[in-house]
């Protein structure tokens, strides 16, 4: 009775002592958990950012470890390795999230530099667009300005184009020109010139003074002097009596300063009458002498 | 022999008490740990927990519902370690969460740097 109960305490102890006996055990978790511990320690990352959690991962790893040692249960094993491989995964998570703080932290710095950067470049860009808006002001405002004076002197050639006009017309009307085919005609009736004659008298040759001051007025106009007589006596008689006349006028210009080359002269007797030579009065007007005005370029369009 | 022989058993009875003690789990009872486990696994929800690490979430809650029956029953080292897997995937969790969106705001901010420098390349 005793010897039997003796056999089954020794029994018991044995086992007990088994149990906590020292060659370590091995479980898959426990296997994948030392491969990932040993990554977190390698880690430099978890090592400056995650050192407190590395402790506790440290602590979780060798309660898993002792179990292991002291050959627990696989299932109690297992318990402690779980945990230790949580922390462990913790250490990585808190070193990734650190990472990234410092991350941002940096790239702020860099967005704020930039951002610096872009806002120089945008007054910089504000500034050349500034003066380049201020020098195309300067440059309308000269261009009005160029604009305002060619306008002005426009105008003053354009008054004085009128005003010369004016004078013109005037000094025409005065000599009672009349506008032809030809251009201006100035005719210098009978009554001009002695009976007969080729001599003007003294309002033929107040008529030549206006001629001439126009003729100097208005340099670059030329004039034709065409002379006409009537169909009494013989034609050549009139032939010579017309270019007389238009002689007459031609010296009298050229006696006021009249360029002989500006005076041409043509005498056609009494061709081209402008009256039918039936009456004295009528054949009063085809003795005459006419006075062709050229144009600005001082060309005469001949008969 | 008699007196003997009741010396060594009591010896070996005291021996084999001390070995069953020494190789038995606490079992206080695991009210504080549960309370501790169920305060970080709702830590860990608040910052994104589900969103950003939904299998460690999942596992934390299971284990506390797990945890909360085997105190019912009164089991409590059972309690116990249920109580103290959760607290390490919820506090998993959270920090999974944290990580994710320090990464993202870390790509965001790289994003707009790299947006700031086409900019800039191009106004120069």
């Amino acid at each position: 009775m005793k010897n039997k109960a003796l056999t089954a305490t020794v029994l018991a102890v044995a086992a007990l002592l088994a149990a906590c006996g020292s060659t370590p055990k091995a479980t898959t978790l426990l296997d994948q958990t030392r491969v990932e511990y040993r990554m977190a320690q390698t880690s430099p990352n978890v090592a400056t950012y995650a050192p407190m959690e590395m402790k506790q991962a440290s602590d979780a790893m060798a309660k898993a470890e002792t179990a292991a040692t002291d050959r627990e249960s696989d299932a109690d094993i297992d318990k402690l390795a779980y945990l230790a491989r949580q922390k462990i995964a913790l250490t990585q998570e808190v070193a990734k999230r650190k990472v990234a703080e410092a991350e941002v932290a940096n790239a702020g710095k860099q967005r704020d530099q930039l951002m610096l950067d872009q806002r120089t470049n945008e007054a910089n860009a504000a500034q050349i667009r500034a003066d380049a808006a201020m020098q195309a002001a300067v440059v309308a405002q000269n261009n009005a300005a160029n604009a305002k004076q060619q306008t002005a002197l426009a105008q003053g050639a354009a008054a004085d184009a009128q005003a010369r006009n004016a004078q013109l017309e005037a000094q025409l009307a005065d000599m009672a020109a009349k506008k032809t085919e030809r251009g201006m005609v100035i005719t210098m009736g009978d009554v001009l010139f002695g009976t007969d004659q080729a001599s003007l008298t003294s309002n033929g040759m107040a008529t030549a003074q206006k001629l001439a001051t126009f003729l100097q007025n208005n340099p670059q106009r030329n004039v034709l002097v065409e002379g006409f007589a009537d169909s009494t006596g013989a034609s050549a008689y009139n032939q010579v009596l017309s270019e007389r006349r238009a002689g007459a006028v031609q010296s009298a210009l050229q006696g006021m300063g009249i360029a002989p080359n500006r005076v041409a002269m043509r005498g056609y007797g009494e061709t081209f009458p402008v009256a039918t030579n039936d009456t004295a009065q009528d054949r009063q007007l085809n003795r005459r002498v006419e006075i062709v005005l050229s144009d600005e370029a001082g060309r005469i369009m001949p008969r | 022999m008699t007196m003997y022989s009741r010396r060594w058993l009591t010896a070996l009875f005291s021996v084999a008490a001390v070995l069953a003690v020494g190789c038995s789990s606490l079992k206080t009872p695991a009210t504080a740990d549960v309370a501790v486990s169920k305060a970080a696994v709702e830590n860990a929800a608040g910052a994104g927990g589900v969103e950003y690490a939904p299998v460690e979430m999942t596992a934390a809650r299971e284990k506390m519902v797990l945890a909360n029956k085997a105190m019912a029953d009164k089991d409590y080292k059972l309690a116990q370690e249920l109580a103290a897997q959760a607290q390490a995937d919820a506090k998993l969790a959270q920090s999974k969460a944290n990580s994710t969106k320090a990464q993202a705001a870390a790509d965001a901010l790289q994003e707009s740097i790299r947006v700031l420098r086409i900019e800039l390349e191009r106004n120069l």
